[in-house]
């Protein structure tokens, strides 16, 4: 038999007449009473020879009815390090040692965790010490994440952190299995390949999508941790399930309400608006006006809509407005092979005007930025990704304040709600 | 409520009073409006032979190239698709990740213009047994049987690997693949109109090789294809 040391904590499908090898391995049928046992999807499908067959994890290979979910599980002595193998001598503020103490206090006492901190606040530099101290005694972690954007922003920061620590980096554009690091990053749907594999497990931006509503992906977050594993949630804008389980007792909530730089967050102004935002391929002249000022108070803008086909009839109709004229804009989406270069041109200062949907939501900076959400009362924004709009604005030490404009036609639950949010956290 | 089976979100399909008088069967849509509108027709001006988009109408490259090997008796193959990023992406989760149910997908898409098309026998191109092993369904049957009778007069060698792993070189130097299935083809057939069946044509290696196998057996047909994309 094959050294399958290097699959602990792993969990992966073969065919049932393959599976005689895998000895030492628990070996479960992959469907079961119409779920998926991989990712705890409901079946709605089945092949011409009546197999069902699950649609909602396919993505990782396709698990059929008969087929089996082979789980191994050894203990992996990872080296004890010294200080946990932390080379960062950066220092945290008051209330961000605060909490980072905290978090080591719960992972020691093994107790759940939910950090509910403002955009802007220095999540990342708060989990240092937390990941040292499960380094330190030989435990392994993992930190998850929604988006890959994320991953791609953390995996060079924990690098620098922990310049002695071999850190795995996986989501769905790497196309390679994970291995056996101390420390993983990777993307939420990458757990699915996991099964009691971490001591301790962060989820970074909890209240996004794809992991947000997705039942699957919650799913596979319970079942990568081993049992006595300890899980760490971080977000800006806690959803309703971890309320509810923080009110349980099953999570404890630390907050944090001021921005590294010890600033407010800022309050959106909302303006309401009778007639259409687009009429005609023609801007609502209030809305044009709005956006005139912004720019000649010198600031980049970054003007969200709520659909990507909406992003070529907005930059049009800007493109031939007298005002604006000299500007230098583009538009950005989620399909756009030039995402990297634009987005980076924008932050570089070299476009002034960037018109883009909630693919920049979050993990985003831009220096001295203001933001307009045309249609904030679009069913697309959840009161989560408009506190997280708003939180792009004001994140340097020397400009913390700035212009978030709200503009609807019908006062929404989800903007009501995020200004809620936005207020209260600012008490 | 329907839920669409790409972007997995639900619907509500439009139905006009036309369709409800109509005593033609009603289909469950089961693609959402803004999903089906990520396919991209293909236009008016295309190749007289292949339907490859042109700037001005006339014959493609491709299609000149073949004539140096099948003179003026070219293919005439119906398309109704360009192969554009989101098809390519519904080709991957069909074939690759063998996700069965997208069959109807492309059903939808495309049956209105297969059943303009007149036909006597509909032939479908077969997939070879190390796929159909690992997949556990056709890809090509899956999606015409619903819509017109079959006959499935072709087979495929085993050990040929998938075309779609080829680049166009490759593809038009690979040799042929299919075989006639004895059991099925009758001397009836000779004469008759056929019309093969494919998912997406792109250098048309596939159909003139289908073509030259059926065209051994039955000299005296109308042999034309219908491919969803171009």
């Amino acid at each position: 038999m094959k050294n399958l040391t290097a699959l602990s904590g792993r969990q992966w499908l073969v065919s049932q007449e393959d599976s005689s090898i895998f000895m030492g391995c628990s070996k479960i049928k992959v469907i079961e009473n119409n779920h998926c046992q991989r990712c705890g999807g409901l079946i709605t499908a089945k092949l011409p020879n009546g197999k069902q067959y699950c649609r909602a994890c396919i993505g990782i290979g396709r698990a059929v009815e008969g087929d089996l979910l082979i789980r191994y599980q050894v203990k992996v002595p990872f080296s004890k390090k010294k200080n946990g193998g932390l080379t960062w001598h950066g220092k945290l503020t008051p209330l961000q040692l605060s909490i980072s103490n905290a978090l080591v206090k719960n992972f020691n006492k093994k107790k759940n965790s939910l950090v509910h901190a403002v955009t802007g606040a220095g999540k990342t530099e708060m989990l240092f010490q937390l990941i040292a101290e499960c380094m330190r005694k030989g435990k392994r972690a993992c930190i998850a994440t929604p988006r890959i954007d994320v991953v791609n922003e953390l995996y060079p920061r924990f690098k620098e952190a922990f310049a002695e620590i071999e850190i795995g980096k996986y989501h769905g554009r790497e196309f390679k299995e994970p291995g056996l690091e101390q420390l993983t990053i990777c993307t939420t749907h990458q757990l699915l390949k996991f099964y009691g594999a971490f001591d301790l497990l962060v989820i970074d931006e909890v209240d996004s999508f794809p992991y947000v509503g997705d039942p699957q992906l919650h799913f596979a977050a319970k079942n990568a941790v081993k049992k006595s594993g300890v899980r760490v949630y971080l977000t800006a804008t806690p959803t309703n399930d971890l309320l509810d389980e923080a009110k349980n007792g099953k999570l404890q909530i630390l907050k944090l309400n001021r921005r590294f730089h010890g600033g407010f967050l800022p309050v959106p102004r909302e303006k309401l608006f009778l007639r259409p935002f687009l009429r005609k391929q023609k801007i609502h002249p209030k809305l044009i006006a709005e956006i005139v000022k912004v720019i000649r108070s010198k600031h980049p803008l970054l003007l969200f809509v709520p659909h990507i086909d909406q992003i070529p009839v907005y930059l049009a109709a800007l493109q031939k407005e007298e005002r604006l004229k000299n500007i230098k804009m583009d538009g950005v989406s989620a399909k756009d092979n030039k995402r990297l270069e634009k987005v980076q041109d924008f932050r570089e200062q070299k476009l002034q005007l960037l018109v883009t949907t909630t693919i920049l939501e979050r993990g985003v900076t831009f220096k001295h930025v203001w933001v307009i959400i045309v249609a904030a009362d679009d069913q697309i924004y959840t009161a989560a990704s408009l506190v997280q709009i708003a939180g792009r604005v004001g994140r340097a030490q020397n400009d913390p304040g700035g212009l978030v404009m709200y503009c609807y036609r019908k006062y929404t639950k989800n903007i009501r709600s995020a200004m809620k949010q936005i207020r209260e956290m600012n008490k | 409520m329907n839920e669409c089976l790409l972007c997995k979100q639900e619907f509500i399909p439009e139905i006009s009073f036309l369709q409800i008088f109509s005593w033609s069967k009603y289909r469950e849509p089961k693609i959402c409006f803004r999903c089906l509108h990520q396919f991209e027709r293909l236009s008016e001006i295309r190749c007289k032979y292949c339907s490859k988009n042109m700037n001005v109408a006339g014959t493609c490259h491709d299609c000149l190239d073949w004539q140096q090997i099948y003179g003026q008796n070219l293919l005439y193959n119906y398309s109704v698709y360009r192969y554009n990023d989101y098809f390519h992406d519904l080709m991957v989760n069909y074939k690759r990740y063998d996700d069965y149910v997208l069959y109807e997908v492309l059903q939808e898409i495309c049956y209105k213009e297969l059943l303009k098309i007149e036909a006597d026998l509909y032939v479908p191109i077969p997939t070879s047994p190390e796929h159909q092993q690992k997949r556990q369904f056709d890809t090509i049957s899956a999606i015409f049987s619903g819509l017109v009778p079959l006959t499935p007069l072709l087979k495929k060698k085993s050990g040929c690997g998938a075309q779609g792993e080829k680049n166009k070189h490759e593809r038009l130097a690979s040799s042929q693949s299919f075989y006639i299935d004895k059991e099925k083809i009758k001397k009836s057939f000779n004469g008759k109109s056929i019309l093969l069946l494919d998912d997406i044509y792109t250098t048309g290696r596939t159909l003139y090789h289908a073509r030259d196998q059926l065209l051994q057996f039955l000299p005296d047909s109308e042999i034309k294809s219908f491919s969803i994309c171009r």
